[in-house]
């Protein structure tokens, strides 16, 4: 009697399908990458349910860690007419190559005597420095002159002034950084935030129900 | 690791003749979809997918002068008062001595309880952060105040008496 014969056969699977499907995913998320910012200040943002996009141009930004500390950036154009103030305002002499330097640094976290041995660092030295924060208490506010500075350089701009607090942020600090804007009568801010969904059967979600129905955008 | 297989080239041309060699062109792709998925998780976590978002705050300006000072009804106002581990203190109009506790979460109930009781004009919720507050707390209570639609609020700092109170209240509790 002859056996059927088992045929062996190679295990060799198309992988092309797989392979284009992996390819396209890969060309998404590259065309849809927005990299993180460097994290040399961490901070997680509390929860909102406010859908405004955070403003991407002409901010000023004041970051609150964890750990309390205050740290400024700003949106690149305003970075040297805002850097010329705080000399103006100090008695400090920056030149060319300072403002050169401090255009190429994302963050201020230092006290201004330090400032302008920072920035001459390269990008991987100042990786490596503990960044300690700006001082703003009484004596010494700094921030304030940071703040008078850039609302000095923004006049007659659209300058969005944004707060980045953490959530373990102590209130004390962040009333202190709302009284140096104060001080400068700054009093609309932008609080960073991220995104939550509005909770269904509140009264904002049947606001935004009523403002759909009747064709509106909601808020 | 590409594969060129041979196909059975038994042929029935002369042992002179060359054999042309038909390759079937199958490439192990295997190592080419590895890259392939390490790079899209490595996208997919360098990502940033949901953009920041941005609350406004709007806060009046600081004045000495008492007429230009926001007047409250006391029938219609509600202090809330965000203290140390996630505790909220609340009363109504001046009534400090009946300051009762809550949570975030308890808060919503409360806020639209006295908004229910209260007509829209006079409704005022007054929030008042003390020394040991988290930012957290704060956003979260202006956050309330979105998701309640209460259109009037404001933000201020307690009295010495709120504080002391609070204090006291927190150290009966026990929270640290």
């Amino acid at each position: 009697m002859p056996r059927a014969k088992i045929q062996k056969k190679a295990t060799h699977v198309d992988m092309t399908a797989m392979c284009d499907v992996a390819f396209l995913l890969l060309t998404f998320f590259i065309l849809a990458a927005q990299f993180k910012p460097s994290s040399a200040v961490e901070v997680i943002t509390p929860n909102s349910v406010s859908n405004k996009h955070a403003p991407e141009m002409n901010y000023f930004t004041v970051t609150i860690d964890k750990d309390n500390n205050v740290y400024v950036d700003m949106w690149q154009t305003l970075k040297a007419p805002i850097l010329k103030e705080v000399g103006e305002l100090t008695n400090m002499q920056f030149s060319p190559a300072d403002i050169k330097a401090f255009e190429n640094t994302e963050f201020v976290g230092l006290p201004l005597s330090q400032l302008k041995q920072y920035d001459a660092l390269s990008a991987e030295q100042k990786d490596k420095v503990k960044l300690p924060g700006i001082p703003y208490d009484s004596t010494n506010n700094q921030l304030l002159t940071w703040i008078t500075a850039a609302v000095k350089a923004s006049e007659g701009k659209q300058t969005s002034f944004l707060i980045r607090g953490d959530n373990a942020t102590k209130y004390t600090t962040f009333k202190k950084v709302l009284d140096a804007f104060q001080k400068n009568d700054i009093y609309k801010y932008n609080l960073m935030t991220n995104a939550e969904e509005v909770p269904e059967g509140s009264e904002l979600w049947k606001k935004n129900m009523r403002r759909i129905r009747s064709g509106e955008k909601p808020e | 690791m590409a594969e060129m297989e041979e196909k059975d080239t038994s042929s029935k041309k002369g042992p002179g003749v060359k054999k042309a060699k038909k390759a079937a062109m199958h490439v192990d792709m295997t190592p080419m979809v590895d890259l392939g998925f390490l790079l899209i998780t490595f996208f997919i976590f360098s990502t940033t997918m949901s953009q920041p978002t941005s609350m406004n705050l709007n806060m009046p300006k600081d004045t000495k002068d008492q007429n230009q000072d926001t007047k409250v009804k006391e029938s219609g106002s509600l202090t809330l008062m965000l203290g140390k581990g996630n505790v909220v203190y609340y009363y109504y109009g001046n009534d400090l001595l009946h300051l009762q506790t809550t949570t975030y979460k308890g808060m919503r109930n409360i806020i639209l309880d006295k908004k229910s009781k209260t007509p829209p004009e006079d409704l005022f919720v007054i929030i008042k952060p003390d020394k040991d507050a988290s930012y957290k707390n704060v956003v979260d209570a202006l956050d309330e105040m979105n998701i309640d639609d209460i259109s009037r609020y404001a933000m201020v700092d307690p009295t010495a008496d709120e504080y002391s109170l609070i204090q006291k209240t927190e150290q009966a509790a026990g929270i640290q």
